[in-house]
């Protein structure tokens, strides 16, 4: 087997209080063709999940997924995807996180650990050398993700590592998220997958080792590269963080606002990280295996410490209309100890509180810019409780299905995701990344606001260079979700996917080159969009939320961007092109026999 | 009242041929702050106007640099006049605009909020928009139906090249000083209407070169923001470069520009008008 790579899954089947561990053997043909993370995760939900099946069902099957780089010294590399079929869009999803889970879960002697089936009871599922094992974790029930985690490694010893769910992946938020260390595999409801299996947290215990090809080679790579993440590239996530996004998206038109109505924001200021840094103490921190420490951990008044990010930030300040940097990070919190998308949480309030101006909800309390009301939202999501609660725990695009009038229209949500904090009309090129993504709305999976944002197009005015731009950031995405490494660590490649093949090659000892990584991230791309088409998927959910088709957004120089149906449209046909995909997105059939969907 | 929909349909036409006796050289390539007055004009108007952006040049006339996104027109006839590059420039673009604002080259001050102005009382039922300016007729810093292309191209084949010729035949607003500095913006940036005043000779041109650039606001953000810089701070700059100089930045890879959050842009030619604010931002923002 090559370098760093064990070749097996473990799939672990959960039924009454036992777990029981079947390996499936990983042919060297598919960890190559799909690298591991999200590629790997994908190859394996085609084989596993049953087609149709509802992804909160037993028979559904969540996937931890690794990579021949997790646990080498490369700087970033210690993260894994979570992968399944999402209960929010009924379509593929994947989720990044970094935490030392992903070391322990790969030394469990495995690429993958993937789990069917429910606990007759709320538990905790082991697994280390000794394969998989339930234990009961009623006294569990009803905490956050962190205290969930304290617990357990007191309870079973320091040597595990723990991913775990709030109280809204117990209780089936369709957006509930699965946390490790205080990171969080955030996008499209994982975490209710995996409270639907009665499971509160998974422990992974290191058993074995692996070795790579060329260990002097990785060692003097990883030096290199580590210098590198300390260069001026990396600059604004180690000094401000991702937070440095918003005062800046603010003042180039980009920063949405009351659900999508607006790009600017007033009160933009009170939230900027350029502010704020100076006013609260600040601490940093790194994700394990990790030398650029992105994350910024704000004290709050009255005590107490949130870490803070852009797309949190955005989703519950301005996206809601609030202002108030201590209701922001109330709501932060409140989204951490609950385990849910800060992101879906906010769009789907937002578009609530949008509800409420135009009389379609009756909670008149819940108002834009009311940070108490933003509060008083979460909780009831999280608790599900009847009536506004219940009514928002399954994302805005079901929502606005039960309330109608037309609310659809105003849905920040493409195939059910809410829409990230960049705002398509002034960003074309990324309007088509959000558009066409497997995932939905999504700014991890296409970074095509890179060539928006680069001054080297015409951002108003999206054409055929911005659907170049959308294929090739989508391309390296794929890559490096799938190998794995940390996007914020995308500007230090002159030469991306060359040097990629080369750290590849040199765990691994394929003899990869830059075209072969190049037609992986393809087949990574083809191999989630041949999922979606099977589950349902077609043409018609490549789009984004009518209202931004029909409505211009006024920008600060007098100008107005306006992102039209037709160029929508047309920029999707230049995709499907481009990517080499039948006139209705679907892959065709050469392409499909690449994808090995039968190894 | 369809004044923003107007607006946001307007192209833009440079008129860079004539012959420029007075000055002695073209006028379309005289240095302006590092790029050129072509360069100024066609890109202030790249920046006001929602549709395309056009210059018109005499047939084989060498043009300057243009700034990215602005198209050329070449004027088929040698030696017509205004008349003849204004058809050319308003056929041009009549598939993309309904409405253009045209002006020469020679107009080192023309100011956005101006040409704004001057579209925006290009309301339903009216075919120009003519400001009577310090006290002259502006008709090379007017705004044009598109569909009047044909109308001048029959005025020129009837040996008809004044463009007060036009006005004869079509419904035209009249923009008195006053009309035009009722609106606030356009007061406040440019109050003496300097938008209009063109440079003939080579003294003109010196005595608008002496003058001091314009103040701006300058705001830098994420990495680049350093001891409060993200706060608006004002200096005097004619170009991005300028301003970017001022804030102690170079535009590249790493550093980009956007102006009063328009596009962004590396360009560090691009003009700058009294009442900008310019953000600088790192390139890889997002993520």
């Amino acid at each position: 087997m090559a370098g760093g790579l064990f070749g097996q899954a473990l799939v672990i089947d959960i039924e009454g209080d036992r777990a029981a561990g079947t390996p499936l053997p990983l042919d060297e043909r598919v960890l190559r063709r799909y690298l591991g993370g999200v590629g790997l995760g994908t190859w394996l939900m085609h084989r596993l999940a049953p087609p149709g099946g509802d992804p909160l069902a037993p028979a559904a099957p969540l996937a931890f997924v690794f990579s021949s780089l997790v646990g080498t010294p490369l700087t970033t590399s210690a993260k894994f995807a979570v992968v399944a079929k999402s209960p929010l869009t009924g379509l593929l999803t994947d989720a990044l996180a970094s935490s030392q889970f992903a070391i322990a879960g790969k030394l469990t002697g495995n690429d993958a650990l993937v789990l069917r089936g429910r606990a007759d009871r709320l538990s905790v599922l082991l697994v280390d050398g000794d394969g998989p094992r339930l234990e009961p974790a009623d006294d569990l029930a009803g905490l956050p993700a962190a205290e969930a985690e304290t617990l357990v490694r007191q309870r079973f010893g320091r040597g595990w590592r723990t991913a775990a769910i709030g109280p809204a992946g117990e209780r089936g938020v369709r957006y509930a998220t699965i946390s490790h260390d205080g990171r969080h595999a955030g996008r499209g409801g994982l975490g209710a997958v995996l409270g639907a299996k009665n499971i509160k947290a998974v422990l992974v215990r290191a058993a074995t080792k692996v070795g790579v090809a060329d260990q002097a080679g990785v060692l003097a790579a990883a030096r290199d590269l580590r210098a590198r993440s300390f260069g001026p590239a990396t600059a604004k996530y180690r000094e401000l963080g991702t937070l440095a996004n918003l005062l800046a998206f603010n003042a180039v038109s980009t920063l949405p606002t009351r659900n999508f109505t607006a790009a600017t924001f007033d009160g933009a200021a009170n939230l900027a990280a350029e502010e704020l840094h100076d006013l609260r103490g600040v601490a940093r921190n790194s994700c394990a295996s990790c030398s650029i420490g992105c994350e910024h951990i704000y004290s709050r008044k009255g005590g107490g410490s949130q870490r803070m990010e852009y797309e949190n930030v955005f989703a519950l300040g301005p996206l809601c209309g609030v202002s108030d940097p201590d209701d922001v990070f109330a709501a932060s919190a409140r989204c951490d100890e609950l385990g849910i998308d800060t992101i879906s949480a906010g769009g789907t309030i937002a578009w609530a509180m949008e509800c409420v101006e135009r009389g379609l909800i009756d909670e008149p309390w819940l108002r834009f810019g009311d940070g108490a009301a933003l509060l008083r939202a979460l909780d009831a999501i999280g608790a599900r409780t009847p009536g506004l609660g219940e009514l928002l725990a399954h994302g805005s695009r079901h929502a606005a299905a039960r309330v109608g009038h037309g609310s659809i229209e105003f849905a920040p949500q493409v195939k059910g995701l809410e829409l990230p904090g960049y705002e398509p009309r002034s960003l074309q090129a990324m309007a088509l990344g959000l558009a066409v993504n497997a995932r939905g709305a999504d700014h991890n999976r296409s970074g095509a606001y890179e060539a928006d944002l680069s001054g080297d197009l015409d951002r108003f005015d999206g054409g055929a260079a911005h659907v170049a731009a959308a294929v090739d950031t989508e391309d390296r995405a794929a890559v490096m979700d799938s190998m794995i490494l940390c996007k914020f660590l995308r500007g230090v490649f002159e030469d991306p996917f060359t040097e990629w093949a080369r750290l590849l090659a040199l765990v691994t000892g394929w003899d990869t080159d830059a075209a072969e990584l190049r037609a992986a991230a393809r087949r990574i791309v083809a191999a989630k969009r041949a999922f979606n088409t099977r589950e349902g998927a077609t043409r018609a959910d490549d789009t984004l939320p009518p209202r931004m088709l029909a409505t211009p957004l006024e920008l600060g120089s007098g100008r107005t961007a306006a992102l039209s149906a037709q160029r929508l449209a047309t920029m999707v046909t230049g995709y499907y092109a481009a990517r080499g995909l039948d006139e209705q997105g679907r892959v065709t059939s050469d392409d499909l026999a690449d994808l090995l969907l039968d190894a | 009242m369809a004044t923003i929909e107007t607006v946001r349909t307007a192209a833009g036409v440079v008129l860079a041929g004539g012959r420029s006796s007075r000055m002695g050289e073209a006028k379309a390539g005289l240095d302006w702050h590092g790029s050129t007055l072509l360069y100024r004009a066609s890109a202030v108007l790249a920046r006001t106007v929602d549709g395309p952006v056009v210059v018109v040049a005499a047939p084989g006339q060498d043009l300057p640099d243009l700034p990215a996104g602005v198209a050329v027109v070449e004027d088929p006839v040698e030696g017509l006049g205004p008349m003849q590059g204004l058809a050319a420039g308003l056929a041009s673009v009549a598939d993309r605009a309904g409405a253009a604002f045209v002006c020469s080259t020679d107009l080192p001050f023309l100011h956005p909020a101006y040409v704004r102005r001057v579209l925006r009382a290009l309301t339903e039922g009216v075919d120009v928009v003519l400001p009577l300016a310090k006290g002259f007729r502006q008709p090379l810093a007017a705004a044009y139906r598109t569909g009047l292309a044909d109308l001048v191209g029959t005025l020129i084949g009837e040996g008809n090249l004044r463009p007060g010729m036009i006005f004869e035949h079509c419904a035209v607003t009249r923009l008195t000083d006053e009309d035009l500095l009722a609106d606030t913006d356009l007061a406040r940036h440019d109050p003496d209407l300097d938008s209009v005043l063109n440079v003939n000779t080579p003294a003109d041109y010196a005595a608008a070169r002496d003058r001091p650039p314009p103040l701006v606001a300058v705001e830098c953000f994420g990495a680049l923001a350093k001891g409060g810089t993200h706060r608006p701070r004002e200096v005097r700059a004619a170009t991005i470069g300028a301003a970017a100089t001022a804030a102690g930045l170079t535009l590249d890879r790493h550093v980009v520009a956007a102006v009063n959050g328009d596009q962004v842009t590396r360009d560090g030619r691009l003009p700058l008008v009294a009442g900008d604010t310019v953000a600088f931002l790192s390139a890889d923002a997002g993520g």
